[in-house]
C-alpha cells in the first residue's frame, strides 16, 4: 500500500491514473528532474559551469547548452551570474545536471539572467502558490507597478522594476506574503497604491 | 627449511655469495638485504644456492591480472564512470580492497554513446567484470563490463529489497513490482545456487 512520508496536506487529483501527494511545508530544496530553477554561477571548470542551486551538491552546466552555442560562439557566463535553467539528471546518486534549452533545442524563456534586479530565497510552498495558475498575488501587484520576475523551483525569486525603491516593495510584500492573509495583502497593497 | 624468525626492513641478511635473493629483499654492494618487515625464509635447493625470501603474511596477496574476471562493489558512479571496490579475484576473497573504474565506453560492448551510466550501475550493486588494465598513477584497475557474462549480479531496489533479473537491461523489484534498469550479468548456470 501507499505510506505517508511528511506531514502536510492530503490532494488527489482523480484524472487520468489518478495521483495523490502531501502538501508540505519546506525550505530545504531536493532536485528533481524538469523542475526549473535560478542558480548562482560559482566556478567554471574547463568547459562546464558549477552552480548553486541550494541542494547538497552543486550542478553542473555544460557551455553548449545554450541557445545557439557552439565550440567557437561560447555564452559570456562570468562568476556571480544567475541563470535560469531546467535540470535533465537529479537523482540521489549523481551530481545534478541542468541545461537552458528544451528539447527542441530552443531557450524557452531560459538562460543568463540580466544586470540589476534582486534575488531573494522564500519556502518552497510560497513558490508553488505562486506558479499556480491565476495567482491573485501575481494579478495584484502587476497592478501596482509594472515589474520582471523569474521564480526558480529551489525557492529563488529574482525581481527587478523600474527603480530600486520599487524593487524593494515588491520583494518585501512576496516575503510577507508567506504569513498574510488575502484581506491583509489587498489592505497592504491599497495603502502602497493609494500614496 | 628453518623456522621463519622475524626481520626489519633494511636488515642485511647474508651475502650474495652465500645465497640467492627472492621475493622481499634487494641486494646491494654485494649483500642481500630485506625490503619488507616480515619472516625470514630460507629455501635450501639441492644444486643451487638456498633462496632467501621475506613474507609479510603467510599467504602471499593474490593481485588481479590483465584478463581475470573478479567481482567488486560499486561505491560511487557519475556520468562519465563508476568507481568500484574490487572484493573477489575469480573465487577467492581479497583482504584488502582494490579500487577499480568502469568507463562509460566499457560497460556495453554495442551502442556504446548511447550507453547511461545511471541505467547500467546504482551504488552497491555487486558487479561482474573483467580487468582490462592494471591502472594508472592513482593506481585505480580498469575493469571492463562489455560482454555478455559481466555485470549487475545483485542489486538493491529503492525499497531495499533484492532485485530479480527480468532481460538483460532491467530488474525487478518483488515486493514493489518496480522495475529498475542495470546492464545484468548472465550467469552461467553451473555457477548458479538455488
Amino acid at each position: 500500500g501507499l505510506l505517508v512520508t511528511t506531514c502536510g496536506l492530503l490532494r488527489h487529483r482523480p484524472g487520468g491514473g489518478g495521483a495523490y501527494w502531501v502538501d508540505s511545508q519546506q525550505k530545504r530544496y531536493v532536485p528533481v528532474k524538469g523542475d526549473h530553477v535560478i542558480g548562482i554561477v560559482t566556478a567554471k571548470a574547463g568547459d562546464v559551469f558549477r552552480l548553486d542551486v541550494g541542494g547538497s551538491e552543486p550542478a553542473s552546466l555544460s557551455y553548449l547548452a545554450f541557445e545557439g552555442a557552439t565550440k567557437r560562439n561560447r555564452p559570456n557566463v562570468q562568476v556571480g551570474d544567475l541563470i535560469y535553467g531546467q535540470f535533465v539528471v537529479a537523482n540521489k546518486d549523481m551530481e545534478p545536471e541542468m541545461v537552458c534549452i528544451d528539447s527542441s533545442g530552443k531557450s524557452s524563456g531560459m538562460g543568463i539572467i540580466g544586470q540589476d534586479g534582486f534575488l531573494f530565497k522564500v519556502s518552497l510552498g510560497l513558490i508553488r502558490k505562486l506558479l499556480a495558475p491565476k495567482c491573485e498575488i501575481i494579478q495584484e501587484l502587476s497592478q501596482l507597478y509594472p515589474f520582471e520576475l523569474v521564480i526558480g523551483m529551489n525557492g529563488r525569486i529574482w525581481v527587478k522594476a523600474k527603480t530600486v525603491q520599487q524593487t524593494l516593495i515588491i520583494v518585501n510584500i512576496l516575503e510577507a506574503c508567506e504569513y498574510m492573509t488575502a484581506e491583509q495583502r489587498k489592505q497592504a497593497l491599497a495603502k502602497l497604491s493609494g500614496n | 627449511r628453518q623456522p621463519l624468525s622475524p626481520c626489519a626492513a633494511g636488515e642485511r641478511l647474508c651475502s650474495t655469495e652465500e645465497a640467492t635473493a627472492g621475493s622481499g629483499t634487494y641486494t646491494r654492494h654485494g649483500f642481500i638485504f630485506s625490503s619488507l618487515a616480515g619472516c625470514l625464509d630460507r629455501k635450501s635447493e639441492d644444486n643451487e644456492l638456498p633462496v632467501v625470501s621475506v613474507v609479510r603474511d603467510s599467504e602471499s596477496q593474490l593481485l588481479p591480472n590483465v584478463g581475470a574476471v573478479v567481482t567488486c562493489k560499486v561505491c560511487s558512479i557519475n556520468s562519465r564512470f563508476a568507481k568500484v571496490h574490487i572484493l573477489y579475484v575469480g573465487s577467492t576473497p581479497l583482504k584488502s580492497t582494490f579500487r577499480g573504474t568502469i568507463r562509460r565506453q566499457d560497460i556495453r560492448a554495442t551502442e556504446k554513446d548511447k550507453v547511461e551510466v545511471y541505467k547500467s550501475f546504482r551504488p552497491s550493486d555487486i558487479v561482474l567484470a573483467k580487468v582490462i588494465s592494471l591502472g594508472d598513477a592513482q593506481s585505480n584497475y580498469l575493469l571492463s563490463t562489455a560482454e555478455n557474462e559481466l555485470g549487475v549480479v545483485v542489486a538493491r531496489s529503492e525499497a531495499g529489497v533484492q532485485m530479480v533479473p527480468i532481460s538483460w537491461c532491467e530488474m525487478q523489484c518483488p515486493r514493489t513490482h518496480t522495475k529498475e534498469f542495470r546492464k545484468v550479468a548472465r550467469v552461467q548456470p553451473q555457477f548458479l545456487q538455488t
